[in-house]
């Protein structure tokens, strides 16, 4: 079903594009560019957690729990009197750890299957489509609750769980995409030279079915950012007493009426995350889609 | 189109056999079996015999294809057992909790819908505006808010600070359907506003292929206004792709469904699902993830139905 809302990017080597070109066009695209800025932003605060932070995460204050914003604590501190911020900051480690790694293992998995289901065809084309299908009709958050409570906490079953669940998608757009560069005379020309199946597939069907796959590598980064925000809020998150966003979320929903900022900070971080993957994925998806940049002839 | 009706629903058995098999394996893969469970709320079970005696009587003792193949085949009979925590036979469970499920889910469709619409197809027509720039941002904003941060925000504004919608609860709506509406307003709109910006872009980009087709100059030359062109002659065509969109946005539903009655603590499915992954519920847990995937297929299935009906390229492709 969903074969006809990926809508099909013409497969193009990303050299052929020119990366310079995707570059360009990624800055041009002004959501795009708030976009890059804010992943930095995110990025450097994972990475130098430790000299940004005020305090530690980790260290109680039960003299000075839930006080509210102040000059000491900025955010205000939490139900056991940790400073907020610094939970934030140190948060940020988990949600980008989860977003990358379980992104990573869902793509790798579904490009070569979708590689293998795309250029084999036929019965193995059949049978691995099959599989994608049943689990492209569950949907995510009921099931990874599932999986989360099977596993256990921890942040390895997050990834576990949100990878096992997440490689369907990436499957379907791999096999998309080498169905119709399986077709083009190159490729009919290194088959005709001798090249093994192997080779085909990893040298000269892989890098021209890459362009939608990044695209989509962006936006589920994102999306697993708030699939693992939400595990979190439903009590299935990383074990404590690790900071993560979700868990702050939740912790800080108890008090909401009397300290809003505690469970609405670590909700901006989220949407923020999110947000900006969403807005690189659409300025990537229109720089390298060459309908959209006004240049190419239109296909169909 | 007969032939393509059946071949799809053929196709729709099949998936669901397949997910039932792969929701049953999920579920046995939960650690610590619901006996123990139950046992350990309460200590008339805790008993060796009785223990062993509860897990015959569940048919947990059999291995595990065994116990499959009985639990589909009493699946398919209506017997769907009852709630290892409550005694409650599922089957009462769920139509218990059917219907509130529905005015969520309905309700949610009519928010994205309500937004989503408009959202789109003004984009459309003012395409590389201000006002596009301005819509497509917060379409996909509307995408990347998390639905338990969004019922947070919600809350204590319209709950906590403006005491206009009640923080939580539900009332049926036969009790009183204004209370109903109230108690439904926020958990609605919360739930649509994902599937609204989802919409949102699909009917813009749709729109723009539309409108730069050949017989849309054609209609314009020949004189047709503005409104009239989009009414006529666009809507229809436009409507193809987004119909695929309708669908998919359904599943991303019924996940929003299990946040917002969590949050609102609305005695729906969702919730009912939730509270049995906690209470390792096999019975009541197993029911739920089929239904909720049998939702999906059969919006699928109308989808695909929909769209074969729409397109005649579908139907002849197969």
């Amino acid at each position: 079903m969903s074969e006809k809302i990926d809508e099909p990017i013409e497969p193009r080597r990303i050299s052929r594009i020119g990366a310079k070109a995707i570059i360009r066009g990624v800055f041009k695209h002004k959501l795009s560019r708030a976009g890059i800025v804010i992943i930095f932003l995110l990025t450097f605060m994972a990475v130098f957690a430790p000299f940004l932070a005020p305090y530690n995460p980790n260290t109680q204050d039960l003299y000075q729990v839930l006080t509210g914003p102040s000059a000491a604590h900025w955010l205000g501190t939490d139900n056991v009197g940790r400073d907020l911020l610094s939970r934030i900051i140190y948060g940020s480690r988990v949600s980008m750890a989860v977003g990358i790694l379980s992104t990573f293992f869902s793509a790798f998995v579904g490009v070569v299957i979708g590689l293998l289901a795309g250029y084999k065809g036929g019965i193995v084309d059949m049978i691995l489509m099959r599989i994608v299908d049943t689990f492209m009709c569950i949907p995510w958050l009921p099931f990874v609750l599932v999986l989360a409570a099977a596993l256990g906490p921890g942040l390895k079953n997050i990834v576990i769980a949100l990878s096992f669940l997440g490689w369907t998608g990436f499957c379907r757009i791999m096999r998309g995409q080498v169905l119709m560069v399986r077709e083009l005379p190159y490729v009919e020309a290194a088959k005709a030279a001798g090249a093994s199946g192997f080779r085909i597939m990893f040298k000269h069907l892989f890098p021209n079915c890459l362009a939608p796959i990044i695209v989509a590598v962006t936006i589920t980064l994102g999306a697993f950012i708030m699939v693992e925000s939400a595990m979190a809020f439903f009590g299935l998150g990383v074990q404590p007493p690790t900071a993560s966003w979700g868990k702050e979320l939740r912790t800080g929903y108890a008090y909401l009426e009397t300290v809003p900022f505690f469970s609405i900070a670590p909700g901006i971080m989220i949407t923020l995350a999110v947000l900006a993957f969403n807005f690189l994925g659409d300025g990537l998806r229109d720089s390298l889609d060459p309908r959209l940049r006004g240049e190419g002839k239109k296909i169909k | 189109m007969r032939k393509y009706i059946l071949e799809r629903l053929i196709y729709t058995v099949i998936l669901l056999f397949l997910v039932s098999i792969l929701i049953f394996v999920m579920v046995r893969m939960l650690p610590g079996d619901p006996v123990s469970f139950a046992a350990m709320a309460n200590s008339d079970l805790a008993d060796k015999t009785i223990m062993a005696e509860l897990r015959a009587r569940y048919g947990l003792d059999k291995p595990i294809y065994t116990q499959y193949v009985i639990w589909l085949k009493d699946f398919i009979r209506g017997e769907w057992g009852k709630s290892i925590g409550s005694g409650e036979p599922v089957m009462t469970m769920f139509l218990d909790r059917l219907p509130v499920t529905i005015e969520l889910f309905l309700g949610a469709t009519f928010w994205s819908f309500l937004i989503g619409f408009p959202v789109g197809i003004f984009g459309a027509l003012r395409r590389n505006t201000p006002l596009d720039a301005f819509l497509t941002t917060t379409s996909i904003i509307g995408v990347s808010i998390p639905a338990f941060w969004e019922g947070i925000v919600f809350i204590y504004l319209f709950a906590v600070i403006f005491q206009i919608f009640p923080p939580s609860g539900y009332v049926a709506f036969f009790e009183s359907p204004w209370e109903n509406i109230l108690s439904v307003f926020m958990p609605t709109f919360i739930m649509g506003t994902g599937s609204a910006g989802l919409l949102a872009r699909y009917v813009r980009s749709s729109f723009l292929e539309v409108l730069n087709q050949d017989f849309i100059r054609t209609a314009r030359a020949k004189g047709v206004k503005g409104p009239g062109v989009i009414r006529k002659h666009a809507l229809k065509p436009a409507m193809l792709p987004v119909v695929t969109v309708i669908g998919l946005s359904w599943a991303q539903l019924v996940s929003g469904a299990f946040i917002v009655e969590f949050m609102f603590a609305i005695p729906g499915l969702g919730r009912m699902g939730i509270d049995a992954v906690f209470a390792r519920d096999f019975p009541v847990l197993q029911v739920v993830l089929v239904i909720v995937a049998l939702n999906v297929l059969l919006m699928n299935l109308f989808v695909d139905l929909l769209y074969g009906y729409l397109d005649p390229r579908v139907r002849v492709q197969r």
